[in-house]
């Protein structure tokens, strides 16, 4: 009885794990449908420049995530009509982080300050890169 | 300028010209943004002795990071340089043709094509079919946007099925793949697969012949046999009492318990229930009687006069007889008193 137990739980389980795998790439697609969104609604001039972390290499991705965390916050919406997507989309994308072994040699700050349109293209192929 | 294309993420291929355009001796130098340092291609593509272009292996290709491409033309001691370019190698993906292509019957007018793709990542995939039949004279491409997490690419296209007298149609179909937005930016569609054919090709008299055959079968073998078996049932039902019984049950009929009564006893109940013949006699009577007629006499009282407007009585005189016309009996022996 308990060996029946112990294997129905670890079949669960690996099933679990199995399912899980497509719904990181479902979130990421989500996430890039929603960066799609925002590049046409926020607002592109007389704003403040944001560090876009550009191609990182593979122990900078982490780093280049958070940087993107923080820039996504500062976006603005092009007029009162969008504000409500906007907001929106950035409710969805403030929570994207990614982990990956390895140090970092740059920081955020070190990265150049780029429009919220060229941000945003970034943005889209790290998550390219890593979907 | 130089074209670059990634086989399936296996290779790359970059090409500055054709053997009928270049005439100098080209060579290749590559190098990644801020990683690497400048490198010649180590595997030149000839054509007729001319390098025109240059082979990558896996491992020399990084994907998400700048590439640059400088190609020297060295002629009569000349160098030319033709322009650096920059690329993003993830949008110069070229998957490889799907294959596996497989026709299932779904339904009556429904078919479902599926194929898988030798691309390492499924859901980095897009793909567009285009089929016609034998009496089409174009070509129908479909191209959704078919998304999958993981596992095989597989698509479906819903297909008219032909018609059950159309027996020389068939039909033709092909994919191909393209990266989506989701893992690049790139225009670049696979080759057309291997086709894959449904429906009958032949048009010769035996096929038409096989199908009239069918045809007999179908209209008149079945409809005979059918309705010998209907037949065959029939009989065995009215002739076996058994079976007749279960489906034609017999309604009780009371009126054989009442023969007796109606037809024996000729409706006479008592007769018939059993009631003593003594007992019957002595309801009958055995006197006779008289009727009697009763009528009602007339009364005296009914002829004195009546006083109008007068409220004594009339006087009665002791001695005198109450009314003149009286006439009694005893009216002398009152006298004599």
């Amino acid at each position: 009885m308990e060996r029946m137990i112990i294997f129905c739980m670890i079949f669960f389980c690996s099933s679990m794990a199995l399912t899980a795998a497509p719904h990181k790439i479902t979130k990421y697609k989500q996430l890039l449908k929603t960066i799609n969104l925002l590049e046409i609604t926020v607002k592109d001039k007389d704003v403040e420049l944001l560090h876009t972390p550009e191609n990182p290499v593979d122990e900078c991705l982490s780093t280049a995530a958070t940087c993107f965390q923080k820039g996504i916050l500062k976006l603005q919406p092009e007029n009162s009509q969008v504000n409500s997507t906007v907001t929106q989309a950035i409710k969805v994308l403030r929570r994207f982080t990614l982990s990956h072994p390895g140090k970092c040699e740059s920081s955020c700050e070190s990265y150049e300050k780029k429009n919220p349109k060229e941000f945003l293209k970034s943005f889209a192929k790290l998550i390219q890169k890593v979907i | 300028g130089v074209e670059c294309v990634l086989f399936n993420e296996e290779y790359m291929t970059c090409v500055w010209g054709s053997r009928e355009t270049l005439t100098a001796n080209y060579s290749l130098y590559y190098w990644y943004e801020n990683r690497s340092p400048v490198v010649e291609c180590k595997q030149y593509l000839q054509d007729r002795g001319v390098s025109i272009g240059c082979h990558f292996n896996q491992s020399e290709i990084i994907q998400f990071q700048p590439f640059h491409v400088l190609v020297n033309a060295s002629l009569g001691g000349r160098t030319l340089e033709i322009p650096s370019e920059r690329m993003e190698l993830q949008d110069l993906v070229k998957p490889e043709a799907p294959v596996n292509l497989t026709i299932r019957n779904m339904s009556s007018n429904q078919l479902q094509l599926t194929w898988s793709s030798p691309y390492p990542r499924a859901h980095c995939l897009q793909h567009a079919v285009r089929y016609k039949s034998n009496k089409d004279t174009s070509w129908t491409v479909r191209a959704p946007w078919i998304r999958h997490p993981y596992g095989c690419a597989r698509g479906r296209a819903v297909h008219q099925h032909p018609r059950h007298g159309d027996y020389e149609k068939y039909y033709t179909f092909y994919v191909r793949s393209k990266i989506n937005s989701y893992c690049g930016s790139t225009q670049l569609w696979s080759e057309w697969s291997v086709p894959v054919v449904w429906g009958s090709n032949s048009t010769s008299k035996g096929m038409v012949e096989e199908q009239l055959h069918w045809f007999w079968i179908h209209m008149v073998l079945i409809p005979v046999a059918s309705c010998l078996l209907l037949l065959v049932l029939v009989v065995l039902l009215v002739r076996m009492e058994r079976v007749w019984v279960i489906l034609m049950p017999r309604i009780p009929n009371p009126s054989k318990n009442f023969d007796e009564l109606f037809i024996t006893h000729n409706g006479n109940f008592q007769e018939w229930a059993g009631v003593p013949k003594d007992f019957m006699e002595s309801f009958k009577p055995n006197y006779s009687e008289n009727i009697c007629y009763v009528s009602e006499l007339p009364t005296k009282e009914s002829y004195e006069p009546r006083w109008e407007g007068s409220n004594h009585p009339p006087s009665v005189m002791p001695g005198s007889p109450a009314a003149p016309q009286e006439h009694s009996p005893y009216k002398n022996s009152y006298v004599g008193a």
